[in-house]
């Protein structure tokens, strides 16, 4: 069918003003951006829902992972960063494994997580997403992590321990932890790693420092 | 034989039940175990949710300091395995640099599968003294050692078999189920729980259905998430074992006490005692 044809038509004109709309000024831009920066065939998907159908957690979503992949061929980058999904994805890898285009969903997703936490969008998960800093943050301290170290640090971010008390969060954590203390499972202190010095740069050059 | 062991912070801290049935099982099979030189974390979720490229960096070290020493890695947690073939496969094709002298040569086998070849499969029925006779376990596998196929290598990713071929050789009924690699929830407990519930709690509704008696599984974060569920149920509930406990218990039978399992939440010795595979 030519373009021609298509503007002769009232609703099919109608419905391709609205595809322009949608995406907008940026055209693929986005898309181009994540298939890239990825190595994802994004552009392959042909929407048979088999990612979400697979995904043990898509009931938890706001954006399922079939429409996260639409999304990103719409260029729709706020509305991504701003879901719950890129935070409640397990990284289970089902919707990779299952997809028969080999779109790597999974893999996006995360893509999607490292952008969220390098921009100045809050993220719509704040516990999980500073979880995963606090780990970081374990693990710059000793190389290694320890659970106790972990939930400790975790709590004295701002805002978890308040949100903790409110829902009656803690008092469980901390009889699930003198649990796990009485039965020696809780080790105090990290071993810690000899060479610090190595990780330590990892992190500066992840930060962009050179030396 | 000898390999590099590369433990996990898990390992360390909220697994050492299963660290220490590690070093037992090895030495009664005559593969010495050589800890990885002063190792350091592999990044687990944390890195690559936060850091593409410091999930590739990070277990490198690692993967460095096993060729220091000349010998290939075995790893015990199934997210350690992943992230280390990952960080192995990138090296390998020359995608990312790191600081360390690695060529990721040196293979970096998943302990389930290391010891469910044909010969190990072999040298562990030959080490048992009293098999697991009646009692009928579901393997659980997760989803971290056996998915994407393409970093993990399983070709039978829908439906593993180590586990299972593992418990059959040391004598106990590995019971078929669908829910082998359904995701248990991982650390997403922290801060959802009612997912990490949701999850959890319907694996180990179908482990019934499959008439299991026990869990077995090989990851020290599953471990942590059923057995933990468990802890303010009263009725029906069911222990979760580390596969290499369960070989602990065949290969020395004389030495097992109520003891070694007081480190479970959800008790296993009634069903032991039972079995009459403990005193």
């Amino acid at each position: 069918m030519t373009d021609q044809h298509v503007e002769n038509i009232p609703s099919l004109r109608e419905e391709g003003n609205r595809a322009r709309k949608l995406i907008g000024d940026r055209g693929n831009h986005f898309l181009k951006q994540i298939e890239g920066e990825t190595r994802a065939n994004i552009s392959a998907c042909y929407q048979c829902f088999r990612c979400t159908n697979a995904c043990p957690v898509s009931q938890y979503m706001d954006i399922k992972p079939h429409q996260v992949i639409r999304y990103i061929q719409f260029g729709w980058r706020e509305a991504l960063l701003q879901s719950s999904t890129i935070w409640v994805c397990l990284s289970c890898e089902m919707c990779t494994t299952y997809c028969p285009n080999e779109v790597q969903v999974a893999e996006t997703i995360n893509h999607l997580r490292n952008m969220a936490a390098h921009s100045s969008i809050a993220p719509k998960e704040k516990q999980l997403a500073l979880f995963h800093q606090t780990f970081l943050e374990a693990l710059r301290h000793f190389g290694r992590v320890n659970e106790f170290w972990l939930m400790g640090a975790l709590n004295l971010k701002p805002g978890i321990l308040k949100e903790k008390i409110r829902t009656g969060a803690l008092t469980e954590e901390m009889a699930l932890g003198l649990l796990l203390f009485r039965k020696g499972k809780i080790k105090l202190l990290p071993q810690r790693c000899r060479a610090m010095g190595e990780i330590r740069k990892l992190y500066r050059q992840e930060r962009g420092e050179m030396d | 034989m000898e390999l590099a062991f590369y433990p996990g912070c898990s390992l360390e801290g909220m697994a050492i039940d299963y660290s220490r049935s590690i070093t037992a099982v090895f030495r009664d099979l005559d593969i010495e175990l050589e800890e990885i030189e002063d190792w350091s974390c592999c990044g687990a979720t944390a890195a690559h949710s936060l850091s593409e490229s410091m999930a590739v960096t990070l277990p490198a070290r690692n993967l460095a300091q096993a060729e220091k020493m000349g010998l290939d890695i075995v790893s015990p947690c199934p997210n350690c395995y992943n992230r280390l073939r990952a960080s192995q496969i990138m090296i390998q094709k020359k995608i990312i640099d790191v600081p360390w002298e690695v060529t990721g040569k040196n293979q970096v086998h998943e302990m389930t599968r290391f010891l469910a070849a044909p010969d190990m499969l072999v040298r562990i029925a030959d080490r048992v003294r009293k098999p697991l006779a009646g009692l009928k376990v579901v393997c659980y596998y997760g989803c971290q050692m056996v998915r994407p196929p393409r970093i993990t290598g399983y070709t039978d990713y829908e439906n593993p078999r180590t586990l299972d071929s593992i418990m059959t050789a040391v004598g106990a009924t590995a019971m078929d189920w669908s829910y082998k690699t359904t995701c248990c929830g991982a650390s997403i407990g922290i801060g959802r729980r009612d997912i990490q519930e949701f999850l959890t709690a319907r694996l180990l509704d179908k482990a019934r259905q499959a008439d299991a008696e026990a869990v077995v599984t090989s990851c020290p974060l599953c471990h942590a998430n059923l057995d933990l569920l468990q802890r303010k149920e009263t009725q029906s509930t069911i222990p979760v074992f580390y596969f290499t406990e369960l070989l602990r218990l065949t290969f020395d039978p004389g030495n097992a006490s109520s003891k070694w399992f007081r480190m479970h939440i959800t008790d296993p010795v009634p069903l032991l005692m039972k079995k009459e595979l403990l005193r």
